[in-house]
């Protein structure tokens, strides 16, 4: 092998741990947001920048805040705000639901640790 | 070996290490709200136009049971109620009827304990509306009146596809069934069109078929009293599982919380368990089963669950006590071991 062989082998070797973390083993690592307004067509945001987001359901106006790669409700207009209570999402599956209002938010991501949450 | 070749070896390896990962076009989901709650279908390994065709379809489907069988909306259930409260003959709908037959099976099988006529009793409570608002309980004397009439799928008779009720005590509310039993038509229709790996979830009880390629769907079972999960438990192929709990729908009242899950023995919220979760084949079973071991509680639901033919059981009682039966215990992992378990017979 010439000395170009043996520098392609050492950096094949080296990057073999980065690409392993980075396919394998970010289980729950969360890379987008997926939201849902009633039936329409989902939607597919981004989780940078911070930001606040407001989706118009049926009852009226939905606040979800962006934050540093997490998601939450803020403020809705149904009465019972289990949607506030769910607080942050923070892993790739989590999932915050305002059944009045009709909206949905999930967190998605390669490696979620689960397929499914039953509750 | 060439130089050449050797460099193409090394590179096709890094390929292979990157190219092998979970490509996120292999898991397809569609969502949408119907039957009071949000639905989701997963479908792994489908391209993005078959997983559209299908997810259109399940949609259109659940929307149209939706409607049929609402329990306070004008439809063909409020329909068939408003003609059992006059005792007399009457056709039965063919787009309600199957339903009404699986629910009335479930209901002896359960010793009753899941019961779906006892709609006046829900609705006296006040969760015939999307959300009950806060107050107080019914009137105990309105509610031992509805019991003591003894509202009984006993009570309804079908001969020639007619319908007769011979109690007016009896009024329909699917609530403790119908998802299941959607469900299961929804897995039908995935079938019929070759997808064989598929989850469909309504608002968190579900049914997998097939894996999530070379894996098992892998299920977290949400803590009912906690943020988080649980414990986690993988579905082999074609199994539905299925928690009925006191967190769901409920109200309160003077520091006193009434949740929906009514015992139609006593007219009241069921009031011995938290949580219970079961694993059957079939959606509607499973969903009627998580019910009827609710109301059940930690006395009887081996009894019940042996009755209903359920294998899987893990019970969480008003103390926080985990009730199991061993086949469950060997198939759950937990993530914080359990402060007590009660260990009970094989099913």
């Amino acid at each position: 092998m010439t000395r170009a062989d043996w520098l392609l082998l050492v950096a094949v070797i080296g990057c073999l741990p980065l690409l392993y973390t980075h396919f394998w083993s970010r289980e729950g690592v969360a890379r987008y947001l997926q939201v849902q307004e009633g039936n329409q067509p989902a939607r597919i945001i981004d989780l940078a920048p911070d930001r606040e987001l407001v989706l118009e359901g049926p009852l009226g106006a939905s606040g979800i805040e962006i934050h540093a790669g997490r998601a939450r409700f803020v403020h809705s207009p149904c009465p019972g705000k289990n949607c506030i209570q769910a607080g942050w999402l923070a892993a790739a599956g989590e999932l915050a639901a305002c059944l009045p209002n009709r909206i949905s938010i999930q967190l998605r991501g390669l490696h979620p640790r689960f397929d499914a949450i039953n509750f | 070996m060439s130089a050449s070749s050797f460099r193409t070896g090394l590179l096709l390896c890094l390929l292979l290490v990157s190219g092998c990962s979970q490509s996120p076009e292999l898991v397809r989901h569609r969502q949408f709200f119907a039957l009071g709650t949000l639905i989701d279908i997963t479908m792994y390994d489908i391209d993005g136009a078959a997983a559209e065709q299908a997810g259109l379809e399940l949609e259109q489907l659940f929307m149209r049971m939706h409607a049929d069988w609402h329990a306070w909306q004008p439809g063909i259930l409020q329909e068939t109620n408003r003609r059992l409260a006059t005792l007399e003959d009457f056709p039965a709908d063919p787009a309600l009827l199957p339903l009404l037959d699986e629910a009335n099976r479930l209901s002896r099988l359960s010793d009753e304990l899941f019961n779906p006529v006892i709609g006046k009793l829900i609705a006296l409570w006040g969760f015939h509306s999307d959300e009950r608002p806060d107050g107080p309980p019914p009137d105990n004397n309105r509610i031992l009146e509805l019991v003591a009439q003894q509202p009984s799928v006993t009570d309804v008779t079908l001969h020639d596809g007619h319908l007769r009720n011979g109690n007016p005590a009896v009024r329909y509310d699917l609530g403790g069934v119908a998802k299941g039993y959607a469900i299961d038509r929804g897995i039908e229709r995935l079938r019929a069109r070759g997808i064989d790996h598929a989850i469909i979830n309504a608002g968190g009880d579900l049914r997998a078929i097939g894996r999530h390629g070379e894996r098992p769907w892998h299920i977290g079972i949400r803590d009912p009293r906690g943020p988080g999960v649980l414990a986690a438990i993988e579905l082999g192929d074609d199994e539905s599982i299925f928690t009925s709990g006191d967190y769901e729908r409920f109200f309160d009242h003077d520091n006193q919380r009434y949740h929906h899950i009514i015992d139609p023995r006593n007219g009241y919220p069921a009031d011995s368990a938290t949580s219970v979760t079961v694993i059957h084949t079939d959606a509607a079973t499973a969903d009627a089963a998580a019910t009827a071991l609710f109301v059940a509680g930690p006395e009887l639901w081996q009894t019940v669950a042996r009755r209903m033919g359920i294998r899987y059981v893990l019970l969480i009682d008003r103390n926080g006590t985990i009730h199991m039966n061993p086949a469950m215990q060997q198939r759950v992992r937990f993530d914080t071991e359990p402060a007590a378990i009660s260990l009970g017979e094989p099913l």
